[in-house]
């Protein structure tokens, strides 16, 4: 289980290094940028990178399955161990404060509820599928675990899952687990994002061009671990675009 | 940026003052500085806070959650309606805080969609008792767009079109490839000139998410100031709880809860909601007393009913090319092009085609359900981020009965949910009926088509809905709406309801401006009427002449714009 497959070149198929920071962006910083953001701005973001968070609403149990959850909805096996994101202690603190959307599905019990009962499901699926713990599961029996609920057609634990529309508590998942990793300038930095913005906007708006202090885009083929099922080619039956998800921002 | 002093207090809560508002938004903001600025005393109830915008507001996404109105609503029907960030602000400024600011007018054609096309409702005013609201309120805020807008009723705008950053680059491209005329540049509330101590904008991309520069408009900027110039109060984090009436059949002020959550009656000889569609009607519900069972207001047992939000699909683009689509704010063009019906098409009314600009967490979301990712799906498509562009459908879903919001209390069928004050919260059903789903289907295709001629390599799209309006109408007579056309309810003559909720149709417009316009519209009616509404003078008797426009009334220094009148 600590023995990851490594990420690939597809060319050659050899093993990709872990990187200190993936993605097309290399050398770019949004923290270097600070001291162009407004102090309000500047203390939230430094906060979130070095405020250590406690679980204190998962149970010892269930945020071992969690986290195991967690690290196959947003893998970062490519990155360096001191440069991963954390991401359960987010969604614990959500839960503990019991921090709303603003809305709930007629459909769905309240979301403290939902996730106690996910945490039993996955463990339950992993027992009766595999006979063994949820985090103890290879990548891939783990992912199709994932993925068989995503399509919600959870091969096991189907009476857990009946206490909740189990597409929505996909989206409710992917959605908690995206608003924490891309909420952090390492995530921001991945992809090529310019982060806080004030008092210092943008002057290159067309053609995709960067700033000055941003970089270009550096392009580098790499290829899903070879015991994974996530990527992008395997996507297109999970697509749920019809179903409105939690936490959704406006737009117009 | 700008440094507006909080508010001190002025009135007790025994003092009988003129007008208590409740909801310091769009519509409430404008009413506080007109009724001010005409010597009326007047306290607006926010339920969020009186916002410091350098200290409160972050340039930052995943920061900016408290820009919302958060608490418990629950969401149902076939097609249930993601509520919160999605549509629903809270603090001084309301909606006009987080809304991308597009500012379309309605078009003459809106205010009468049963007479031509046969579905939906007339409004009982039309075009011609908004238009010189229209033209005052896009002075006032005021509005960047282009010299001559061709849809609708053709016009103006004083202050320039904005540059375009890469997704109306993206509109721009696919539109001209198929002939469709766009509108690049506006018309937005945001400024693209300074004005008075608002800079112009800085292109920082951040609009959703509240605009520290002061250059998008929200009425925390644009007239609040103003308001509390001319002696308005403003109580924040102040809770209104119910509308109270009196023996005469009249209402006397308004129960509310403070910060500490205190409770407290505030005299008022007039009161006027401005909560927005979900809380006004929820509101006049929870204000139900002997002789109104069924909510305040609603003889016509049409409170509640016909809500509706606006579909808002997005279709995402991926381009070989770079975009960085997080610049720019998100609403820089758009094309009403499909607005009207078309006698062609199979469906009653139209959309329009507007850029949205999601930041990266509102991305993943997208790409979550638009193409199922997760895992090294998801890790791989948020790399290529800048590499995508989107567009958004904004379009005319109609007003239907059961399309409603109700109040969770239990009873026949409903869920059992309280907010923190043990008021039952909002309880939402909306469905798509047949006009609808032609509609976005056409929609859709058609956005996806643009975006297919832009030169995308890949398109997708993600269902959703924006905005959200009605709930309670105004009409012609009383047996078919809550309120008159001034926002005056039918049954209860000193109370107002003014906002989003009062529009019988919606357009494919946003309706932010609408709002605003409307609102000044009633302040200009109030101050006409005077005693007859504020001590019932009249004794009932309901004058419905249209008052002047009071162009004077408008904050300083923002009606003598000059107006570019190409023919």
């Amino acid at each position: 289980m600590d023995e990851r497959q490594p990420l690939t070149n597809p060319a050659t198929g050899e093993a990709l290094a872990k990187r200190e920071q993936p993605g097309y962006y290399p050398g770019f910083s949004t923290l270097k940028q600070k001291r162009y953001w407004d102090a309000a701005t500047r203390k939230v973001v430094e906060d979130r990178v070095s405020k250590q968070k406690s679980i204190r609403f998962f149970t010892a149990e269930e945020a071992r399955t969690m986290l195991a959850v967690v690290d196959r909805v947003l893998p970062q096996e490519d990155r360096m161990e001191e440069r991963r994101i954390r991401i359960l202690p987010g969604i614990d603190e959500r839960l503990y404060e019991n921090r709303l959307e603003g809305y709930r599905f007629e459909d769905m019990p309240p979301d403290q509820e939902v996730y106690r009962i996910a945490a039993r499901a996955f463990e339950e699926m992993a027992r009766a599928l595999h006979d063994r713990a949820f985090h103890e599961l290879s990548v891939r029996e783990q992912e199709e675990i994932l993925k068989s609920v995503q399509q919600a057609k959870p091969q096991a634990a189907q009476e857990l899952w009946k206490q909740m529309n189990i597409e929505r508590f996909w989206t409710m998942l992917v959605a908690d687990v995206v608003s924490i990793y891309y909420a952090h300038p390492w995530a921001w930095d991945e992809i090529g994002y310019g982060g806080p913005a004030y008092p210092r906007g943008y002057m290159r708006l067309e053609e995709g061009e960067p700033e000055p202090w941003e970089v270009e885009e550096q392009r580098y083929e790499w290829g899903a671990p070879s015991d994974s099922i996530s990527d992008v080619e395997e996507l297109h039956a999970g697509a749920r675009d019809h179903l409105v998800h939690p936490g959704q921002a406006g737009t117009h | 940026m700008q440094r507006i002093k909080i508010p001190q207090r002025r009135f007790k809560d025994d003092d009988l003052i003129d007008f208590a508002i409740v909801g310091v938004g769009s519509a409430g903001g404008v009413l506080l500085q007109r009724l001010a600025r005409a010597g009326f005393t007047a306290v607006g109830f926010e339920a969020g806070p009186f916002w410091d915008t350098e200290r409160d507001w972050v340039s930052d996404e995943a920061g900016s959650h408290k820009l919302y109105w958060n608490d418990l609503r629950i969401t149902g029907g076939e097609h249930p309606l993601a509520l919160g960030a999605n549509n629903s602000g809270k603090g001084v400024g309301g909606g006009s805080v987080h809304w991308a600011a597009f500012v379309p007018r309605f078009h003459p054609s809106d205010f009468e969609v049963y007479t031509r096309d046969g579905v939906g409702a007339d409004w009982p005013i039309t075009y011609k008792e908004i238009e010189p609201y229209y033209d005052l309120l896009e002075q006032e805020i005021p509005v960047a767009g282009p010299a001559w807008y061709p849809w609708g009723k053709p016009h103006g705008h004083p202050y320039a079109p904005h540059p375009m950053g890469g997704v109306g680059d993206t509109l721009i491209a696919g539109c001209t490839k198929l002939g469709i005329p766009v509108s690049a540049g506006g018309p937005v509330a945001i400024l693209s000139a300074s004005h008075g101590d608002r800079p112009h904008c800085i292109y920082r991309g951040f609009c959703i998410q509240g605009c520290k520069v002061g250059a998008k408009a929200s009425t925390l900027v644009t007239h609040v100031p103003d308001a509390l110039k001319n002696g308005a109060e403003i109580r924040d984090c102040c809770m209104v709880a119910r509308v109270s009436m009196a023996k005469d059949g009249r209402t006397d002020g308004i129960v509310y809860f403070d910060a500490e959550g205190k409770e407290h009656f505030q005299r008022a000889r007039v009161v006027i909601v401005c909560g927005y569609a979900l809380e006004t009607p929820r509101l006049l519900l929870n204000s139900a007393c002997p002789g109104q069972e069924r909510g305040l207001a609603n003889s016509s047992g049409t409170l509640g009913k016909y809500l509706m939000a606006q579909a808002g699909n997005v279709i995402l683009g991926r381009f070989e090319n770079l975009i960085r689509m997080y610049k720019a704010p998100p609403a820089h063009a758009l094309t009403e092009e499909f607005y009207e019906t078309d006698p062609k098409r199979d469906f009653a009314r139209g959309f329009a085609v507007q850029t949205v600009g999601p930041l990266p967490i509102a991305f993943a979301k997208q790409m979550m359900a638009a193409k199922g990712a997760w895992g090294w799906g998801m890790r791989r498509e948020m790399m290529d981020y800048n590499h995508w562009s989107s567009l958004g459908l904004l379009g005319e879903i109609l007003p239907w009965e059961d399309n409603r919001i109700e109040l969770a209390d239990g009873r026949d069928g409903r869920h059992d949910a309280r907010d923190r004050f043990g008021l039952p919260v909002a309880q939402v059903t909306f469905s798509l009926k047949d006009n609808d789903k032609k509609m976005i289907e056409f929609g859709k295709n058609k956005v996806m088509e643009i975006m297919w001629a832009a030169g995308a390599v890949e398109v997708v799209q993600e269902s959703r809905y924006a905005h959200l309006v009605g709930a309670c109408r105004m009409s012609k007579t009383p047996d078919a709406g809550v309120c008159d056309k001034f926002g005056r309810t039918w049954d209860v003559p000193n109370l107002f309801v003014m906002d989003g909720s009062v529009m019988p149709t919606q357009g494919s417009a946003n309706p932010g401006l609408t709002i605003q316009a409307l609102a000044a519209r009633t302040a200009d009616y109030l101050i006409s009427q005077k005693e007859a509404i504020l001590s019932n003078s009249a004794n009932g008797r309901r004058d419905m002449s249209e008052p002047p426009c009071r162009r004077s009334l408008a904050p300083p220094g923002t009606f003598t714009r000059g107006i570019p009148h190409l023919r």
